[in-house]
């Protein structure tokens, strides 16, 4: 089997800033040029390396996620694989026809009504006249315009446009499928149907590549995954190997104010099995220091919690006391904890300190340990029951349908 | 830092030559391996640019692209023309209003003219005037919009992959509706103003399909410098608006006297401006030579030479305009 992408030591530079701007510029500085006041060639810091040695290939029927933090390099190897931008160096192969879920909405025009711009943007998108007249009523009923697709698009509101954008796009029929952060459009309602969309694509085979800072959806999609850092890859490997190198690299680059007493110290807070997990499922945590308390005051307690960063609420908290742990007095010390995490897919923080029950403060504290939890079965509220469900009789017996054929009743072609 | 041809790699082609690739940790490696089609294989240091990969597209394949994305050109023009005439009170009024604002700038021009030299003023002048001021209106106009349609359009650019070309020649055929709107009118109004049309005129066709071609060739080299110098549009705006002057659309070539209407009819947009007068309103054969009789003698003011001349233009802008083009385009994206 041939691969449907291949990225081949790709180098990918890119100038910092513009060297002239204007003919105004150019001509002062191709007089001095000439006359010989300014070497010829320019300051090599002028660039920076976008992308070093990138090679992968994307075999029919995988999905690639790509993960990293900003200015990893990720947009670029986008652009890369949709032609917008050309190698330095290095080989960029496809085979097939690239569908790009990049800027579903960006060829919209706000004078122009849905119904034109639905020509507009698929046009842009590389669709023929036909093909869109063909989909047009999927398209509308996908996104859920309806009678709004008549009125100029300066009048919807922004979900709208992203909606009638992404609607356009998942209709391409590409052989190769780039995606870029466009699962985060619309409503929960047609997050849902997107994902549903999406994911019914990738099982039909075609191969696609997906970067996302939706971790959860990187680690529910991909079958394998690469991590860009300045524009090389860290790791690569299945996506949870990859998510767990990134959270890690995100815990060593944390600095916050922590409390800390010299008496008590935290040194390390790390997950033994990696910082993903899906939730319902279990994480161990081991945290280690030292400490030199020659009069333990009676009120400190060692403790731990995991935080929901998002309300810096507690979700769940508990301390030595309650389990008969002790309060570390000399030299090194190790705790490891595991917990169950019957928590909704998300991003937490693990944190272990000592607790002053007479003051009700931190004495001192490890470092946030950020843990991201996945969605392995879905279901809606704030705890995760691991609810087994078995049907002993059913009156009548129902084929199960994936989620994207209840969305309308059309078929394409 | 050198740059070195090996003659042991010489034998690697492109792709295959990237050989500093695997194995080497990517902070690392100071030294890459690249080449071009042609064989040649040469090391440089990273810290130095390497010479990009010249991918040098044929014109087939060039055509065959832009021919494939025709529904896009389409799609391109529609939205202007939507924008342009359903916003605008005046409609297709629009059409009409640069030509005739032509018209009445050059009326006053031979008037004064003919006051200072105290010649009469011809009745057809006023009909070769409006004839001569429909090609400059579409070119002018087309050059304008065009010039910032890369630019215009750098939200898409950036983002999403199309043939880029696709959208200088929107802008320049999206000109073409109110050239034709000119021209019917022009011509729905010629018999009552005493100009009979005669056969000739069906030169008016082949003339105006090179302009559009030579056009098509100045706004592809124009959209893109403008990306890399954001001035151009200025320095076009300005040349467009006294450049008018570098064409026979206010006067005759004949009132220059032979050298001078010879230096004028030699200007890259002169045939296209004249020929319309010729075929149009004088009914001239454009594979004639045609020579008005002046005080100082007869002066050429049509030759078929002038006909090859705007062929070769034509062709030659389109070239020029889809190399510079193509070359710019791999930029494109990180420009806009």
């Amino acid at each position: 089997m041939t691969p449907s992408l291949v990225f081949d030591g790709v180098w990918k530079r890119f100038r910092r800033g513009q060297i002239h701007d204007s003919l105004r510029d150019l001509v002062p500085a191709m007089f001095r040029r000439i006359v010989g006041r300014e070497p010829a060639d320019h300051v090599d810091s002028r660039y920076f390396w976008a992308l070093r040695d990138l090679s992968f290939e994307v075999m029919p029927g995988e999905v690639l996620g790509i993960i990293g933090g900003n200015g990893a390099g990720k947009s670029t190897t986008l652009k890369l694989l949709t032609k917008i931008l050309e190698p330095t160096a290095g080989l960029v192969r496809t085979n097939g026809k690239i569908g790009a879920l990049i800027e579903v909405s960006g060829g919209f025009h706000q004078d122009l009504t849905g119904r034109q711009n639905v020509f507009l943007q698929g046009a842009i998108m590389g669709m023929r006249k036909a093909e869109i007249q063909r989909k047009f009523d999927e398209i509308v009923e996908f996104s859920g315009i309806g009678d709004f697709i008549d009125t100029p698009v300066k009048r919807y509101s922004s979900g709208m446009n992203a909606r009638l954008g992404f609607s356009i796009a998942a209709h391409l029929e590409p052989d190769i499928l780039i995606i870029d952060e466009v699962l985060a459009v619309g409503d929960a309602e047609f997050q849902a149907k997107a994902f549903g969309r999406v994911q019914g694509m990738a099982k039909g085979g075609a191969p696609v590549v997906l970067v996302s800072h939706q971790l959860d959806r990187i680690a529910e999609l991909c079958t394998k995954a690469i991590l860009l850092e300045k524009g090389a890859v860290r790791t690569s490997g299945t996506a949870k190997h990859c998510i767990d190198e990134y959270l890690h690299g995100l815990n060593l680059n944390r600095r916050e104010a922590l409390v800390t007493d010299a008496r008590i110290q935290f040194h390390g807070i790390v997950a033994r099995d990696g910082l993903a997990v899906f939730s319902g499922e279990q994480m161990t945590v081991v945290v280690h220091g030292t400490a030199d308390v020659n009069d333990p005051p009676r009120a400190w307690t060692p403790a731990f919690r995991i935080v929901d960063p998002k309300t810096g609420h507690d979700v769940h908290s508990v301390t030595g006391f309650q389990r008969g742990i002790p309060l570390p007095v000399r030299g090194e010390f190790e705790y490891e904890l595991t917990l169950q995490m019957n928590v909704p897919p998300g991003v937490y923080d693990a944190q272990a300190f000592i607790w002053d029950s007479e003051t009700n403060r931190h004495v001192t504290s490890s470092e946030r340990l950020e843990i991201e939890v996945f969605e392995k079965m879905q279901f809606y509220g704030g705890t995760q029951m691991n609810t087994k469900w078995s049907a002993a009789k059913l009156a009548s017996p129902v084929a199960a349908v994936p989620p994207s054929k209840h969305t309308n009743g059309r078929r394409s072609a | 830092m050198v740059v070195t041809a090996s003659a042991e790699d010489s034998s690697r082609r492109y792709p295959q030559d990237l050989v500093a690739r695997r194995g080497r940790r990517p902070s690392e490696p100071q030294t890459l391996h690249y080449g071009s089609t042609t064989g040649m294989t040469s090391t440089v240091s990273l810290e130095r640019p390497p010479k990009p990969i010249s991918r040098r597209d044929s014109l087939a394949t060039i055509v065959a692209e832009v021919w494939h994305s025709r529904d896009l050109v389409t799609q391109f023009v529609l939205r202007d023309l939507t924008i342009r005439y359903t916003q605008a009170v005046m409609g297709f009024a629009w059409a009409l209003l640069m030509p005739i604002l032509i018209v009445g700038a050059g009326m006053m021009f031979r008037v004064v003219v003919a006051t200072l030299s105290n010649t009469p003023l011809e009745g057809s002048s006023i009909a070769s005037l409006a004839a001569k001021a429909l090609p400059w209106a579409f070119f002018a106009g087309a050059l304008s919009n065009a010039t910032q349609s890369i630019i215009g359009n750098s939200n898409i650019v950036g983002k999403i992959y199309f043939p880029r070309e696709s959208l200088p020649l929107a802008s320049v055929l999206a000109q073409s509706p109110d050239l034709a709107v000119a021209l019917v009118i022009l011509t729905v109004i010629l018999p009552f103003i005493g100009v009979g049309l005669s056969w000739a005129a069906l030169w008016v066709i082949v003339v105006l399909l090179l302009l559009v071609t030579f056009t098509v060739g100045c706004a592809l080299v124009l959209s893109c410098a403008n990306l890399f110098f954001r001035d151009v549009k200025y320095i076009v705006q300005v040349a467009l608006n006294f450049g008018v002057f570098a064409t026979p659309v206010f006067f005759e070539p004949q009132m220059l006297g032979r050298k001078g209407a010879a230096i004028m009819l030699s200007l890259p947009l002169s045939p296209f401006v004249q020929a319309m007068d010729m075929a149009m309103i004088r009914g001239h054969n454009l594979l004639d030579v045609v020579t008005v009789a002046t005080k100082k003698g007869p002066v050429v003011v049509w030759s078929p030479w002038m006909l090859a001349y705007a062929l070769a233009s034509a062709v030659l802008a389109l070239y020029v305009g889809v190399r510079v083009f193509r070359r710019g385009s791999s930029r494109f994206a990180e420009m806009a």
